[in-house]
């Protein structure tokens, strides 16, 4: 699929449709529509991976963890995450559970960041599936 | 008159109220101009807001919105309430991510007309010497966990302790800048992380560090009790408790989440997820949230120390010769035990002030002695192209608004449409031929911040002072600005 993500006009902050016909691929746009908000690098050589384990109560908050969990390593361990190379997503209920390869790179000189991310919210937020195509909106909050 | 579906009845000149319908437990009430309501809150959702926050339970009297009401996560920008300790709530969307968040201002002796001939230097060595933008670290070494954990406890006299501070500073902070029930152990291991090397750093968005000059003066008695004249120049610093606070804000909601399900709260927005003030969870989030205000008031102490060490080398001049001195700092995201008149009885309530400032009267006993006969000074920052505000507490707003005022500008563009006004503009140019200096880590933060790109602060001022809330003491205007 091509561009499944289209930023919205937000006063404050920073936010994005995102559309895609699975749930996995809705948290893979996610990841993407996250990297181009906070830089312009275009990440043509990536050094490492990383796997990620993550736990939620619904969806949303899945989510919310998951792109959370990205910032926490881009504003802490300096490490950008170019591509979620593999993602499984499991429910049960009120249970949710995610396991992600991801793969990035250690943030050096030559990667400008464009603005701090203080968190995801919830604002906004519902993952609505409709003849198989997923979509939600995220706000960033800067 | 119907704003976005909101109903909104007028009481006063600039005063508006949403009526209690449907689970609102109290009224929504606002201060704003009818002006600002039609320009600024049509396409908002910051009045639904107000209603929602209407439905917390425990609320007491009004939902109340200042004059910078904008759109927020739960709760609106500009709004309080005070929820009652025997089964209110506290909710982190009354507080926000950035917890603490607030303002300092502090004097010299130096005039406007001395300062300018070296403005460009002083800019500079300031933009050295502070840690700004995205993710800035490293202003002062990074600190152990066993000293995190000491200025989570202590606050700003953490930094009086390691000589970044005087007392005299910590006697004119809001609290004197320790909250003393904070829990290092509420914190989270990844909350320490985030905040450990960003002591001293003042991040990026509309954080800045200003040099002032005042203005005008309204209030020739208070201005002086504060220690300002025409023609000073001042120092303003605005930033919060950074990455440790967002992550604080990050732990609580999903904590919250959890227990406004067990207590069986029906809540409008999960951005509005809260706890009894007295069940464990909502006390293990007061004292993490407090345990973040103390990292941001040091923080700001850290900043102003490194300020003031730059005008002193600059300037070649002692300390009693700067005058470098405290006028106040106050917090504009917090939530607060405080006793407030509640129908004639004084009571102990929660008060949410989520980009609001606290505004207490004269003869409190919460604020510095040198204020008693005045009041609290109340911190306004403007845009970086125009002007910022002083005004003081008064006794009208201990009696409508729980003791708060308005926080700030508010915007009035998005980011990307500021970015697109700023697009084949010159606008460090377009500021220095104002007289403004500024510097800052990237373009695309100025771009964003422009003073085009925020409402007037003098009308959010204006309505305060007119409804008698706040009284404006002193205008500042910029000269040199220091951003992420």
């Amino acid at each position: 699929m091509s561009k499944n993500y289209k930023f919205i006009d937000h006063t404050a902050d920073v936010a994005v449709d995102l559309k895609a016909n699975s749930l996995e691929e809705l948290f893979t746009v996610s990841a993407e529509a996250f990297k181009i908000s906070v830089t312009d690098f275009n990440c043509l050589e990536i050094s490492d991976s990383i796997e990620i384990e993550l736990i939620g109560n619904s969806n949303e908050e899945l989510l919310v963890n998951f792109l959370n969990e990205i910032n926490f390593h881009l504003t802490t361990k300096k490490w950008l995450c170019c591509k979620v190379e593999s993602i499984k997503i499991f429910n049960d209920e009120n249970y949710w559970e995610l396991s992600a390869e991801l793969s990035g790179i250690k943030l050096n000189s030559e990667i400008e960041l464009k603005q701090e991310i203080k968190s995801v919210t919830y604002h906004q937020m519902e993952i609505v599936e409709k003849n198989n195509t997923y979509s939600t909106r995220v706000v960033f909050d800067i | 008159m119907n704003v976005g579906g909101i109903e909104l009845v007028k009481v006063r000149e600039n005063l508006w109220e949403i009526p209690a319908t449907g689970k609102m437990k109290v009224p929504g009430r606002v201060y704003i101009s009818q002006k600002m309501i039609e320009k600024g809150l049509k396409d908002d959702e910051a009045l639904k807001q107000v209603a929602n926050v209407a439905q917390l339970p425990g609320i007491e009297k009004y939902s109340l919105a200042m004059p910078d009401i904008h759109w927020g996560y739960g709760f609106p920008i500009g709004g309080v309430a005070a929820t009652n300790l025997s089964d209110g709530v506290i909710s982190p969307g009354g507080v926000g991510y950035d917890i603490n968040c607030g303002v300092r201002l502090a004097t010299t002796n130096l005039e406007y007309n001395y300062v300018q001939k070296r403005i460009d230097k002083l800019v500079e060595k300031l933009f050295n010497a502070v840690p700004t933008g995205v993710g800035a670290s490293g202003a002062i070494k990074k600190l152990s966990s066993t000293d995190l954990k000491k200025v989570l406890r202590k606050g700003s006299t953490w930094a009086v302790e390691n000589d970044l501070g005087s007392s005299e500073d910590i006697s004119f902070t809001e609290e004197s800048g320790t909250l003393k029930n904070a829990d290092a152990n509420s914190v989270s291991k990844r909350a320490y992380e985030r905040g450990a090397d960003q002591v001293g750093t003042l991040g990026s968005g509309n954080h800045f560090l200003e040099i002032d000059v005042v203005e005008e003066i309204y209030e020739a008695n208070t201005a002086e009790i504060f220690g300002m004249f025409p023609g000073q120049v001042v120092i303003q610093i605005h930033t919060g408790s950074r990455g440790l606070g967002y992550q604080i804000c990050d732990d609580y909601l999903k904590i919250l989440m959890q227990a406004s399900g067990k207590y069986g709260f029906d809540l409008p927005d999960r951005q509005l997820a809260c706890a009894p003030i007295k069940s464990q969870e909502g006390q293990d989030y007061l004292s993490a949230m407090q345990a973040a205000a103390n990292f941001a008031w040091n923080n700001r102490q850290v900043i102003m120390h490194l300020a003031k060490n730059v005008f002193k080398d600059t300037f070649n001049q002692s300390d009693s010769e700067l005058g470098f001195n405290l006028i106040y700092d106050v917090c504009h995201n917090i939530a607060k035990i405080e006793k407030h008149k509640i129908n004639g009885d004084e009571k102990d309530v929660c008060v949410h002030r989520k980009g609001a400032t606290r505004a207490f009267p004269p003869g409190s006993k919460l604020i510095p002695q040198k204020y008693q006969s005045v009041g609290q000074p109340v911190l306004i920052p403007g845009d970086m192209g125009r002007y910022s505000y002083v005004a003081v507490g008064t006794e009208k707003a201990m009696e409508e608004t729980f003791g708060s005022s308005c926080h700030g500008a508010g915007r009035n563009l998005s980011r990307r449409k500021a970015m697109k006004n700023a697009k084949g503009r010159n606008l460090i140019e377009e500021l220095k031929e104002k007289g403004i200096v500024v510097q800052a880590k990237g373009y695309r933060t100025i771009a964003e911040e422009m003073p085009g790109a925020y409402k007037d602060v003098s009308d959010v001022v204006n309505v305060m002072h007119k409804e008698g809330i706040t009284k404006k003491v002193a205008k500042l205007r910029p000269i040199g600005v220091i951003k992420g």
